[in-house]
């Protein structure tokens, strides 16, 4: 991600999350946080319980959020070099004199007006990571229809819609090395049809969460159970056919590196006390234990996030 | 992640698992969670997530994914810090080629903590490691815990309770570790990752240090150390056992393939091969890794009569009083100590004799001899190193570090300074964290002069200037080297230069002449004092103490003078000898 696009997914995730954004630039967000992000990212539970239990009104946080670290901090600097900046105030002055007979010096330019904390989001930090985590935690399961087109029909028409499970995927191929890949199926719930890069094709689509008014939906002519093991026989299908040559080459690795391992204990379990042996074999045991964990290749697949779409027409 | 666990639920598809073989070698293990959750969210209808985020979770998703078995993919999550090449290729070598257990062996000041942070970094990004275990000296805790937030972004946490053991990522000192109750609680636990700082300390299998590390369950692991074959190969192979036994073979054929004398290698070759799969030594010598110069002069400076007078008369107290004792050395060290300190300041000296005084018995002969001193410093009316120091601080006209080892000379020439309108700072062992940083700014800012009586520990980087001023010296060269890495180390762009206040005809004048000319301690290369002192103290006493049974028992200058150079022939010849062992591995 870079920091266009950290820019653009921060300010959507504001914009779903109901934030209210005081003022923005290419470079960065000033927000006061909406009550759902607050409690996703401020990290004050003690905070939020509070409130939940007297009923209080919460006191949401403001941020700034900067996504360009460095065209943000040129900006500041031009502003602050510009001779139209505004004075600090009296009251702002005194406040400074005082912060820094507490502090040592500080930059006054943080101080005034009042003091937002700032936090640099770009791709890897905290923060942004946490609003990862945020999008993940309230987008994961969904059940949603297509708008239908305005113009389309008559109101004493109805449009045919088939229920579709959809689902996206991440399938680790691991060993003491790993890489993944994004998989996204799409399953008709009416005909048990299967779609890859089903998640593309909802893109291009505008869904909504309530029922469009003059459409039925088809039957079901497929259970659910059903529409998942035909999601994982595709996927399995398809990566069957991959190479797997690194899984060899980490099961040699597993094998060379039991082998040392054995090579070394071996004789010192022959050459060892007795009293000696239960522990140098607990030890073994724990090394090979060890080494498995390490280089064992595995594959597996989980669920980013899934739903049930009503998408029109019956395929 | 425990190993045991995910094999036991590989077959078992009643917790949301299910397995089917894919190839010879690997099954495909599916999650199922989801599916039961969609499923549950159906029937109770809802509650349903929001579509934005939905997209959004996916958009994350797609630009955390791991494309690559290769490449280091932390380094795009690093934007605010550029790690050296040589840095980079051992993350790389570590990850790539080593199977992520190795030893991280650079000489000083190369950066083994940025490297083991990128390895580290790497496999979190990768999702291969989530529970890490890093043991370092306890002085170091803090730095770790700084460097990996600061620097790599990575959540880590001091240990100080034993409920800290559960955060992901803990620093702890291994003295702590070791000790119940945190014994059981972190031999109990399964680490992805264990990296160990300062690892030559468990090079002794029989140390309570050793084994408790080698009961730890570990999958990857990196030992950090900078003197990896110092005094004898059976240390390293004890290493290397850790990591991973049978690398050099059994213990007897490691012996008998690779050993004549206990630091002598034979099979240079076949050694170094099997070294090189799990030891990763970057040395200053090599291509891009540059220092700057460093640059030594002496101050040779005269007392005045007063402050001479001052000097002879403690030297004489001194001597009367190891005498007296019959050569009682251990009570005699805090004496020596006056000696040093009346090269530095009246100040200093001073103190010392106040104590002195009071700790001394009321009716004690000692007491005029010792109020007599006093008298003497009265008469010093001005400090000649004081007034050398503010004109060489005048002269050079850029930020100053000046260091002594006293308190009170400290303060004596903050207020020095501050009378001639110098702006200076103080620096110390005693202040808390916040104040170290505070003064760190506001040296960096606006004062060009920074008096420190601390130099070892953590955390004062200061690349930022290039010239010190040694107000007096250290009897132990490892702390000369400590103040110099201040601010010789990477990232210095400028050749360092190092002034040492030498009062001619005192002790001082000795010492600087055995550190600067004999053993040439200012152009050794960083790294290479530790072996040589670690060494010379295997043999013999620490120098400090041996130095200051120099000065006691020597009648007169001339032997004095001899044992000086003696001293300082058998460091430069242990230095040889570690030359040739450095040089062949």
């Amino acid at each position: 991600m870079n920091e266009k696009q950290v820019h653009k997914f921060v300010g959507r995730y504001l914009e779903a999350t109901s934030c209210n954004i005081i003022e923005k630039s290419p470079a960065h967000y000033m927000v006061k946080l909406s009550p759902h992000a607050d409690r996703e990212l401020t990290n004050r539970p003690y905070y939020w319980s509070f409130v939940d239990r007297m009923g209080a009104e919460p006191e949401t946080m403001t941020f700034l959020f900067v996504t360009d670290k460095e065209k943000y901090d040129e900006t500041l600097k031009q502003e602050q070099a510009a001779p139209a900046a505004p004075k600090p105030s009296a009251e702002d002055a005194a406040v400074n004199t005082v912060l820094n007979r507490s502090f040592g010096f500080i930059q006054s330019s943080l101080a005034v007006p009042a003091r937002v904390p700032r936090e640099d989001l770009y791709f890897g930090s905290r923060k942004l990571d946490q609003l990862f985590e945020a999008a993940s935690m309230h987008g994961s399961y969904v059940y949603l229809f297509e708008e239908p087109d305005k113009a389309a029909g008559g109101p004493f028409q109805s449009t045919p819609y088939t229920a579709w499970l959809g689902v996206n995927m991440r399938v680790e191929f691991a060993s003491d090395r790993k890489r993944e890949e994004i998989h996204s199926f799409g399953v008709s719930l009416a005909t048990g049809n299967c779609v890859e890069q089903f998640h593309d094709r909802l893109l291009a689509k505008r869904l909504t969460p309530r029922l469009p008014a003059n459409i039925h939906i088809a039957k079901n002519g497929v259970s659910f159970n059903k529409a998942l093991s035909i999601v994982e026989q595709t996927l399995e299908k398809k990566i069957k056919a991959y190479d797997y040559s690194w899984a060899a080459d980490a099961a040699t690795r597993l094998e060379e590196e039991l082998q040392r391992i054995s090579s070394y204990y071996t004789p010192l379990l022959e050459h060892a006390a007795d009293e000696a042996k239960s522990a140098i074999e607990e030890q073994f045991q724990q090394r090979q234990a060890e080494i498995s964990w390490q280089y064992e290749p595995r594959v597996r697949a989980s669920a980013i996030n899934c739903g049930i779409f009503h998408l029109k027409g019956i395929d | 992640m425990a190993p045991i666990k995910t094999q036991a639920s590989l077959s078992n598809s009643d917790n949301g698992f299910a397995s089917r073989p894919l190839h010879p070698l690997v099954d495909l293990q599916f999650d199922r969670k989801w599916f039961q959750e969609l499923q549950e969210r159906l029937t109770r209808n809802g509650p349903w997530d929001d579509w934005t985020l939905y997209r959004l979770s996916m958009e994350a998703e797609q630009a955390k994914r791991i494309e690559s078995f290769e490449q280091l993919q932390c380094l795009r999550t690093l934007p605010s810090f550029e790690p050296m090449p040589h840095q980079i290729s051992t993350a790389k070598k570590v990850v790539h080629e080593m199977g992520g257990r190795a030893i991280l062996a650079d000489e000083v000041g190369l950066g083994k903590t940025i490297e083991a942070g990128l390895v580290l970094k790497e496999y979190m990004v990768r999702g291969l490691v989530k529970r890490v275990l890093i043991l370092v000296p306890a002085s170091l805790v803090l730095q770790w815990v700084r460097e990996l937030n600061q620097k790599f972004g990575i959540s880590a946490v001091a240990q100080k309770k034993s409920h800290s053991w559960q955060y992901d990522v803990v620093v702890a000192s291994i003295d702590t570790a070791k000790r119940p109750p945190h014994h059981e609680l972190v031999a109990g636990s399964d680490y992805d990752m264990i990296i160990i700082d300062e690892a030559h300390k468990l090079k002794n299998k029989k140390t309570t240090n050793y084994q408790f590390v080698s009961q730890l369950r570990k999958k990857y692991c990196l030992l950090l150390t900078a003197t990896p074959i110092q005094n004898d190969l059976d240390e390293l192979f004890n290493l290397i056992t850790l990591l991973k036994p049978g690398q050099l073979g059994p213990q007897s054929e490691f012996a008998a393939n690779f050993v004549v004398d206990k630091r002598l290698p034979k099979n240079e070759d076949q050694l170094q091969e099997a070294l090189s799969a799990i030891m990763i030594r970057n040395r200053r010598t090599e291509g891009d890794i540059r220092f700057t110069k460093r640059i030594v002069k002496n101050i040779p400076l005269s007392l005045s009569p007063e402050e001479k007078a001052l000097y002879d008369a403690v030297t004489g107290f001194v001597k009367e009083r190891y005498d007296e004792s019959g050569g009682d050395l251990t009570s005699m060290l805090s004496l020596v100590t006056l000696q040093r300190e009346v090269c530095s300041s009246r100040d200093a000296v001073f103190l010392t004799l106040v104590n002195l005084f009071k700790k001394t018995a009321e009716d004690s002969p000692m007491r005029p001899k010792i109020w007599g001193l006093v008298e003497n410093i009265k008469n010093i009316k001005q400090n000649t190193k004081a007034e050398k120091a503010m004109e060489l601080v005048k002269a050079i006209g850029e930020k100053v570090i000046i260091f002594t080892e006293y308190r009170a000379t400290q303060e004596y020439l903050l207020q020095f300074f501050r009378e001639q309108n110098m702006i200076a700072v103080p620096y110390r062992g005693g202040m808390n964290r916040g104040k170290k940083d505070w003064m760190m700014d506001l040296f960096r800012g606006r004062a060009q002069v920074l008096i420190a009586t601390e130099a070892g520990g953590e955390g004062i980087n200061l690349q930022f200037c290039h010239h010190m001023i040694n107000f007096d010296l250290p009897w132990n060269p490892m702390r000369v080297e400590q103040r110099i890495g201040r601010v010789h180390r990477l990232g210095q762009t400028e050749d360092v230069k190092i002034f040492n206040l030498c009062t001619l005809g005192t002790i001082e004048e000795h010492i600087v002449s055995l550190l600067h000319e004999k053993i040439n301690l200012f152009e050794l290369v960083i790294g290479q004092l530790d072996h040589i002192l670690e060494r010379y103290e295997k043999n013999d006493s620490s120098i400090e103490q041996k130095l200051a049974r120099m000065l006691l028992e020597s009648s007169n200058d001339n032997e004095l003078e001899q044992q000086f150079n003696q001293l300082g022939s058998s460091i430069n010849r242990i230095r040889n000898e570690l030359g040739t062992l450095e040089a062949s591995p």
